[in-house]
C-alpha cells in the first residue's frame, strides 16, 4: 500500500543522494485524494484557453484544488521535519 | 415604470394614513382600487429581475474576493502550539540562521538584540561573536564626531536600508517590512508566513503576473514583489539537518514567533499556575459566601394572623 510517510521522508543523510522536499513530495502524494477539484481545474483550463478577452480565470477552481491539497498535507508534514 | 409608480402611491397612502395598526388591510384595498390591468404583473416581474441580479452580482463579487484574501492557508501543528507546549530552540537556531542568511538583505529586525538571542539560540560567547561582526555607528567622541566599532550583545540587529524610502528605491517600490513582529501582525501569522514562504506556485490559467511581482496565492491579491527565497539547500545547517524548503520555512517561523513573542514559554507557565491557583481560591470564596449567607438562607418566616 503507497505509505507517503516513508516516501517523503528527508532522513536520508548519504551524500549522493538529492534531497527530497517534503511538502513537495506530500503534495504529490495527496493529488489522489484531490482528483475531483483537480479534473474541475483542468477542465476551466481547457475554457479558458480560447478566451481572447482576457478576463476568463480559473482562480476559483484553482483555489478549490489547492485548499484541498493543504487540508491533506497539513497534519502530516511536520512530521517529515526535524 | 407604472408598477413603481403603483408602488410610490402604496408607499405615500402607508405614511400619511393617520393609524398604521391595519397597514396590510390598507395596503390590499389600495392595490385593488389602483391597480391597472397588467402593472402588478409588471411590478413582480421587476422585482423577480432585481433579486436575480442581486444574486448574480453577489456570485461575481465573490470570485473576485477570492483572489483579495488570498487562498487560506492551513493550520499546521507547531510544537509550541499547547498549552504547556515551548519553543523548539534548535528549531529557533535554526531559524535565525536563515534569517540571517536568506532575509537579513532585504527585511530588518530592528526590535531584536543580539543579547536577546543569549539563553534562546546561542551562548553568550557565540552571541558576542556574532555581534562583533557588524559595524555599528556610535558617536559622539570627544572630538565630537561619530564613529564606527564592532557591535555589542546590546546592539539591535542590522538594518539592511537605511529608511523605508531606501528599502522602497532597492525593492521596486514595495517595502520589506520588518520581520520583529510579523507573525503577530499577520491573521494566523505562523501558519501565513509559512504558508507564504512555501506557497510560490504557478498561476492559474488566466492570470498573469505583470513583470516585477511573482504569483502567490496565499498573499491577498496574488501579485508579490518578493521573489521565491527559499529553494532547497540554500543554507547549510550547523547541525546537518538537510535545509529543505520545508524545514527552513518551518524553522525560520519558528524563530519568528520567538522574536514577537519572546515572553511565550513564561506566559504559559504562569497562566497555568494562575489559573489552578485562582480556581482553587474560587472554590474557597464560594464555600465561605455559602457559610456566611447561611444564617439568612436558612431563615423561616412566620405568618402570625389574626383572626
Amino acid at each position: 500500500m503507497f505509505h507517503p510517510t516513508i516516501w517523503c521522508d528527508s532522513d536520508d543523510y548519504r551524500a549522493d543522494v538529492e534531497v527530497v522536499d517534503p511538502k513537495k513530495c506530500l503534495e504529490e502524494s495527496c493529488k489522489p485524494k484531490c482528483v475531483k477539484p483537480l479534473l474541475e481545474y483542468q477542465a476551466c483550463v481547457k475554457r479558458v484557453q480560447g478566451d481572447e478577452s482576457g478576463h476568463k480565470h480559473c482562480t476559483g477552481q484553482y483555489f478549490d484544488y489547492w485548499q484541498c491539497v493543504d487540508k491533506c498535507v497539513g497534519p502530516k508534514l511536520f512530521a517529515e521535519l526535524k | 415604470m407604472v408598477g413603481g409608480g403603483v408602488f410610490q402611491q402604496i408607499l405615500r397612502r402607508k405614511l400619511h394614513s393617520p393609524s398604521l395598526a391595519t397597514p396590510v388591510r390598507s395596503w390590499l384595498s389600495s392595490k385593488t382600487a389602483h391597480v391597472e390591468a397588467g402593472s402588478s404583473g409588471v411590478r413582480a416581474f421587476a422585482l423577480l429581475g432585481a433579486g436575480v441580479t442581486g444574486l448574480l452580482s453577489f456570485s461575481t463579487v465573490a470570485s473576485a474576493d477570492e483572489a483579495e484574501h488570498g487562498l487560506a492557508c492551513p493550520d499546521y501543528p507547531w510544537p509550541h502550539d499547547g498549552i504547556l507546549s515551548s519553543y523548539d530552540h534548535a528549531s529557533i537556531r535554526r531559524g535565525h540562521q536563515v534569517y540571517q542568511q536568506v532575509c537579513a538583505s532585504c527585511h530588518s529586525m530592528s526590535l531584536i538584540s543580539y543579547r536577546d538571542l543569549v539563553g534562546v539560540a546561542y551562548t553568550e560567547e557565540e552571541a558576542k561573536a556574532m555581534a562583533a561582526e557588524i559595524e555599528v555607528v556610535d558617536g559622539p567622541n570627544d572630538e565630537g564626531e561619530m564613529f564606527t566599532r564592532p557591535g555589542k550583545l546590546s546592539d539591535r540587529l542590522p538594518q539592511p536600508y537605511a529608511n523605508e524610502s531606501a528599502a522602497r528605491f532597492a525593492n521596486g517600490g514595495a517595502y520589506p517590512p520588518d520581520l520583529s513582529l510579523i507573525t503577530k501582525a499577520r491573521h494566523n501569522g505562523q501558519n501565513y508566513v509559512f504558508a507564504l514562504l512555501t506557497g510560490y506556485r504557478d498561476p492559474p490559467a488566466g492570470i498573469s503576473i505583470r513583470e516585477g511581482l511573482h504569483y502567490n496565492p496565499y498573499f491577498p491579491g496574488g501579485a508579490i514583489a518578493m521573489p521565491k527565497m527559499l529553494n532547497d539547500e540554500a543554507v547549510e545547517y550547523e547541525d546537518g539537518v538537510p535545509a529543505t524548503e520545508a524545514q527552513m520555512g518551518k524553522d525560520v517561523v519558528s524563530f519568528l514567533s520567538w522574536a514577537a513573542e519572546p515572553e511565550m514559554e513564561e506566559r504559559k507557565l504562569m497562566g497555568f499556575k494562575w489559573i489552578f491557583l485562582l480556581s482553587l481560591a474560587l472554590l474557597q470564596a464560594a464555600y465561605y459566601r455559602r457559610l456566611k449567607w447561611s444564617v439568612l438562607k436558612s431563615r423561616k418566616l412566620v405568618l402570625d394572623v389574626v383572626n
